[in-house]
């Protein structure tokens, strides 16, 4: 059964049509690059999926169950906030801007959201705490706030951060566009290990290599449709599209 | 040349035990009456600030005109209608008098005005917090009142700090204005002691005023620095 299911998703913004009849499936440990030019819709349909835009109209399953339905802008399945808000812990999110709360340090940006949401002793997710930012690699930094730490490292505390929710699935948006190049590396080594670990992944990048190696499945995205997809290898060196062949040819 | 007579600066043996215990009474006032009203408006203007910023067009409809009505007003004046209009009100409406004494209305009056100037202080602090926050506190699934209290409001205080401080001391300062209903405050009693022709209690109220604001200052400094630890 399929992790993430979407019927028809549509997404207007004023007249702006930025999603235009999203079918997708995901399954469980696939690794799901999304790539497009931007404005091709790829983050809004990330962002859709845990409801910090809400679709126009479509279907969105999660694990089997419908979450989100709507029409015309309208709720069409009644969503209670509280639900709405567990459903969204179960979808790891990682942002471009990492988002890492600056008044915590990294371990209290790694504890807060089981404490918080699932009112987790403390003890006990300190403990997980440590052992996820040992997973990331940056656990000698576990006390300091994230304004003393690199990109690359604020965006492996936010990595971890998201895992301690253990969520089913866990959503990228452009993980690694706001660090410096050299910075790149340590963050997409973490993704890879995630990967390598069958976590569910989706991933928007503009990272081919990453896509390449590590990719189950590559989506390419234009104008708000899903124009081409199969895995990364058939894609890459054989787009059937002309706006696949192109985008490539303009990035590469 | 004026001739400053002999005793122009020796005023201080002039203080009588009656009169210094009469100045600190009325500093122990104006300072409760500042503590009371800033920690009462400050949950009172929280919560405002919090109605102001919500979905519900109602909640803002009503918290942008208690703004817009307590800061295009006179303190003043609202200490007047406080201490002097409502009880009337209260009999022209019910038949019976309300009796309020003459802090519980100056309390009254102060809170409801700071209120308004501190929502407006902590609804710019919480929009100036990068909407990225409130997503990945989303995101690890709290709800808006979590995230709100953990995550948005704690990262106000810096920024809150400095404004925040300001309205404290206008409001210090404006304790002063209660000497229109009577209450024997910092400025009355200094006015009380003063009608002997004895000008020197002005000054006095002053450096007391002076003193009160400086330490004021000071502590806000130490507290901004503190919120600002992880900068």
């Amino acid at each position: 059964m399929s992790m993430i299911k979407t019927e028809n998703i549509h997404k207007y913004f004023g007249k702006n049509h930025v999603l235009n009849g999203i079918d997708l499936e995901i399954f469980p440990s696939e690794v799901m690059c999304v790539v497009g030019p931007s404005g091709s819709g790829k983050s809004t349909l990330l962002r859709c999926l845990n409801h910090l835009e809400r679709i126009s109209s479509g279907k969105i399953y999660i694990d089997g169950v419908l979450v989100d339905h709507r029409e015309n802008d309208k709720d069409v399945l009644k969503t209670d906030p509280k639900k709405v808000a567990q459903m969204c812990a179960e979808l790891g999110m990682v942002f471009q801007r990492f988002n890492l709360f600056p008044h915590k340090t990294a371990l209290e940006n790694v504890m807060i959201g089981p404490v918080t949401v699932k009112k987790a002793p403390k003890a006990k997710a300190e403990e997980k705490a440590r052992a996820l930012l040992e997973k990331v690699g940056i656990v000698e930094k576990a006390d300091e706030y994230p304004s003393r730490l690199s990109g690359g490292q604020q965006q492996r505390v936010a990595i971890a951060r998201a895992l301690a929710m253990e969520p089913k699935i866990m959503l990228f948006d452009e993980p690694t566009s706001a660090l410096d190049p050299e910075l790149v590396g340590e963050v997409l080594e973490v993704m890879k290990q995630l990967a390598h670990g069958g976590m569910t992944m989706m991933v928007v990048t503009h990272e081919m290599g990453f896509a390449r190696e590590v990719g189950t499945r590559l989506i390419f995205m234009d104008e708000g449709k899903i124009v081409e997809q199969g895995t990364p290898r058939e894609v890459f060196e054989n787009p059937q599209q002309e706006r696949t062949k192109d985008f490539f040819r303009s990035i590469l | 040349m004026i001739k400053l007579p002999a005793d122009f600066f020796k005023w201080g043996e002039k203080m009588t035990a009656m009169q210094a215990k009469g100045f600190l009474d009325g500093t122990i006032v104006t300072i409760e009456l500042t503590l009371i009203s800033i920690a009462l408006g400050l949950i009172f203007g929280m919560l405002l600030a919090l109605a102001r910023i919500s979905k519900s067009k109602v909640l803002r409809g009503i918290t942008w005109t208690y703004v817009w009505v307590f800061r295009g007003t006179p303190l003043m004046l609202q200490l007047i209608i406080v201490y002097f209009a409502v009880p009337l009100m209260a009999n022209a409406i019910t038949g019976n008098y309300l009796n309020v004494s003459m802090f519980g209305a100056a309390v009254i009056g102060l809170t409801l005005n700071t209120a308004a100037y501190l929502a407006e202080i902590f609804r710019a602090g919480i929009l100036s917090i990068d909407k990225g926050q409130m997503e990945a506190a989303k995101a690890l699934g709290m709800t808006y009142r979590q995230a709100m209290l953990k995550i948005i409001i704690p990262q106000t205080y810096r920024r809150v700090i400095p404004p925040f401080a300001n309205e404290f001391i206008m409001i210090l300062k404006d304790t002063s204005l209660v000497i229109v209903i009577g209450l024997a405050e910092l400025t009355r009693v200094s006015k009380q002691f003063a009608a002997s022709g004895e000008w020197k209690f002005y000054f006095v109220a002053g450096a007391i005023y002076l003193f009160l604001t400086t330490i004021s200052t000071f502590i806000f400094d130490k507290m901004e620095k503190h919120a600002a630890r992880y900068e």
